[in-house]
């Protein structure tokens, strides 16, 4: 779906012989056409709403991404709400504990269709760095998760950037699940590896900055 | 930091229980931080400690060790030891007094009657390490699920939660497991209806915007009034402890960041330093005051976010927009030094990971110029606030004598009215040299413990001014062969050197056998490790006491009687994280 925002006195301005324009021009100008699903994909992914929700440290992060400096609400995804049933957005940010397993299921399965998960920091995508007894090794192990932050914890520019991708892939309706049962066998979506899509950008950098600088 | 902690005093406490017990019925252990340790028989248990009581209000800590392993095992020693660690603030004196039971007779009297505190601790150590309490109220898991089996911290219990069968999470399972923490008010002796009124149980949490974190407290209600509460914990649990049992001693550095996460390296200081005290390492001046230096500045940093946090859990919903970029400023000079954030892990023990970058006494001048008039910004606008006040003032209070049995330190305490600070009254790690004042309250009520942490906050700003002024020159890390990572300039040069460098960087530094602690002044209160070592390249027990596990408990004493928007302006005003909770 292809759209633009202009302001109405440049689009005038900008127009040759102003009113003399043929009646597709106008059309153009003033119709839009759109698959349905294609415009309601666009207007979920500019608008999810957030479950007040967090586990631990990176739940901090995730606030901070709230507040001034970064502020998330240029991405349309500010609307934190209290209970899962008005959103549909729920961020997984923190360790995912056996004793809080119950909860978390119990609280995804309140979310309404469609809804979408981001795994926050590296407990909830993979137990991190508590291979311990009371950690469950990643939050994908009982709910399908959409987009992975990495992190310990991630920073709140890496949520942003994350929610990013997953406005992406909800405007294409490709829901980049985990895992999903297709008519015969399940199918795996295709899922490169960030770190390859960024490799030739970032070999471009010949000089790191050193520590003993600020 | 090798300090000795033991004043002429402390003798005078063991040769009164002498005295008073004869010194047969004690066995004292030697310890590197020479605080008095003192194992007893059990009968006498009771009896000693309601002794003690008199002289030290407030149990620390109490916590079990598993000896079965352990080589070098202390003479009086069972298969499991309880150990009951006092603190005398009026006399800055620390004692410990250590039982041991065996196996096939693990029981311990309970001492929930001399200290109140001493029932969660009690329920922690049944959870953990399967040692009965007798006598205990109510004792059942605390920390763990309740459908969990085995005692965690045992020796025989699996660490690794890949040794376990993998997590799933069946529809049966879920209903079982969500069927088990259904709260049950006839487990904690609540009647559900008097002869006149029928009583509501609300559950608050675990995932509630307003109890910073996963807490969870059932309410009894009579209309809107609290009539009893039951703080349920343990959503947070993360193994840190059997975690310290497998990580080097220098590799569980990062995962003391995560205890208290608003505290960063504050955490890694109350680490290093015990193990600076069990080995005795001396730290080097320009260590001691950028140590110094960093931990105020995550003391401003947690301050901060409670400051915003408080201020919006009563109500207000700007302040935190204001607080928390002040911590995004500070963040900028976090980073700049350590190159993190929340957990930079950066303190090394005997010293820290590396000098200071050019260029920062400009970056810290900035932010400490700046940041008094922003804080009378805020003075104005959040604790001037007259709704602020109305639903802050006398909401929510306890006096000194209940702080101390409860076990609250730190700012919650000072709110009460008593001067006490580790900073000041035992100075460690150098803090003997600056000057501060300890800001203190009157009234111990919702309103004070904020306002006294505000006041800390400038408190810190002046003691970062002084380390910028006064940063003296010279090593950033001990020369001592136990620092680590060892010091590798001379490696090239002869083979012995070179060994030891190799030995202590792929298995780690051996600390010498023995045991240790050190109680600093957190960010949220005392804070404390007691490490164990067995002489390994692990550590065979590390305790964490922590200040928010007790703050916890004691909210059910003074909120009976409230609201439960007051009840939501208390849990504000604690200032607590659930991962210093439940660790």
């Amino acid at each position: 779906m292809e759209w633009n925002l202009s302001k109405p006195e440049d689009v005038i301005a900008s127009s040759p012989g102003g009113s003399d324009i043929s009646i597709e021009e106008q059309i153009k100008r003033n119709v839009f056409f759109a698959r349905l699903e294609d415009l309601i994909a666009w207007g979920r992914a500019h608008s999810l709403w957030p479950f007040n929700f967090g586990l631990s440290c990176c739940y901090v992060e995730m606030a901070t991404s709230f507040t001034s400096r970064h502020d998330i609400a240029r991405f349309g995804s500010e609307v934190i709400r209290a209970t899962p049933r008005q959103a549909d957005l729920m961020v997984i940010s923190g360790t995912v504990f056996r004793k809080m397993a119950p909860v978390v299921q119990h609280l995804y399965d309140q979310l309404l269709e469609p809804r979408w998960i981001i795994s926050m920091g590296s407990c909830a995508n993979s137990g991190g760095m508590y291979d311990i007894y009371s950690v469950v090794q990643g939050v994908d192990k009982f709910i399908p998760v959409d987009v992975y932050v990495p992190g310990c914890p991630p920073r709140p520019e890496a949520l942003m950037q994350g929610l990013m991708m997953l406005q992406d892939a909800i405007e294409q309706e490709r829901r980049p699940l985990s895992w999903v049962a297709g008519d015969q066998q399940i199918i795996k979506p295709e899922m490169p590896a960030r770190r390859d899509m960024l490799q030739k950008e970032r070999n471009l950098a010949t000089e790191l900055k050193t520590p003993d600088q600020v | 930091m090798p300090q000795a902690q033991q004043t002429s005093d402390s003798n005078a406490t063991v040769n009164g229980l002498f005295s008073r017990f004869g010194a047969p019925s004690f066995t004292a252990q030697p310890t590197q931080d020479n605080t008095p340790t003192l194992w007893v028989e059990r009968h006498k248990l009771l009896e000693v400690l309601a002794h003690l009581r008199a002289e030290f209000p407030m149990l620390l800590d109490l916590f079990g060790i598993d000896e079965r392993l352990r080589e070098h095992r202390p003479e009086a020693a069972l298969d499991f030891t309880i150990v009951y660690h006092l603190l005398s603030l009026e006399a800055r004196e620390e004692i410990r007094i250590k039982v041991g039971v065996s196996s096939d007779d693990a029981s311990v009297p309970s001492a929930h009657l001399i200290w109140p505190n001493a029932n969660w601790y009690e329920r922690e150590a049944w959870d953990m390490y399967g040692v009965e309490f007798s006598g205990h109220p109510n004792l059942r898991r605390i920390l763990l699920p309740p459908t969990w089996e085995g005692h965690a911290l045992r020796k025989d219990h699996p660490a690794r939660a890949t040794e376990m069968e993998p997590f799933s999470l069946d529809e049966e399972k879920q209903a079982a497991e969500q069927e088990a923490l259904l709260f049950k008010p006839e487990e904690w002796g609540m009647a559900r209806a008097t002869e006149d009124t029928e009583f509501m149980f609300l559950n608050l949490g675990p995932n509630h915007p307003s109890v910073h974190g996963v807490f969870r407290i059932a309410l009894q209600l009579d209309g809107e009034v609290i009539v009893d509460a039951v703080p349920d914990i343990g959503y947070h649990h993360r193994g840190a402890e059997k975690m310290a049992e497998r990580q080097t001693w220098h590799s569980f550095i990062p995962y003391t960041d995560r205890i208290d996460y608003l505290g960063g390296v504050m955490n890694n200081l109350a680490y290093v330093m015990a193990i600076e005290q069990l080995a005795g390492i001396e730290v080097p001046p320009r260590a001691k005051i950028i140590r110094i230096m960093m931990a105020e500045l995550f003391r401003i940093s947690s301050h901060l976010v409670f400051y915003g946090t408080f201020a919006q859990d009563v109500g207000q919903m700007s302040p935190v927009f204001y607080m928390f970029a002040d911590r995004e400023r500070l963040f900028g000079i976090i980073e700049a030094i350590t190159g993190g954030r929340m957990h930079p892990a950066w303190f090394r023990i005997g010293g820290v990971a590396q000098d200071l970058p050019q260029g920062w006494d400009k970056m810290v001048r900035e932010f400490i110029d700046s940041m008094p008039a922003r804080m009378d910004h805020y003075q104005t606008m959040t604790m001037d606030n007259s709704i602020l006040k109305q639903r802050t003032v006398g909401i929510g209070e306890y006096d000194t004598a209940e702080a101390l049995s409860w076990g609250i330190t730190g700012a919650s305490l000072r709110a009460t009215g008593m001067d006490f600070d580790l900073r000041r009254d035992r100075p460690y790690g150098g803090y003997d040299e600056f000057e501060f004042e300890v800001p203190i309250g009157n009234r111990g009520d919702s309103y004070d413990r904020a306002a006294v942490r505000v006041e800390e906050i400038r408190q810190s700003l002046r003691i970062i001014r002084q380390c910028l002024d006064n940063m003296p020159e010279g090593p950033y890390k001990s020369e001592h062969k136990l620092t680590t990572p060892p010091p590798k300039e001379r490696t090239m040069q002869d083979i012995e050197t070179l060994i030891h460098h190799f030995l202590s960087v792929s298995w780690g530094p051996v600390m010498p056998v023995g045991e240790a602690s050190f109680p600093i002044e957190a960010t949220k209160g005392i804070n404390n490790y007691h490490l164990v070592s067995d002489g390994g390249t692990t550590s065979y027990r590390t305790r964490i006491r922590t200040p928010s596990f007790p703050a916890l408990q004691q909210i059910p004493d003074f909120c009976k009687g409230l609201l439960i928007p007051d009840l939501i302006a208390i849990i504000a005003s604690i200032d607590f994280v659930m991962a210093d909770v439940d660790r």
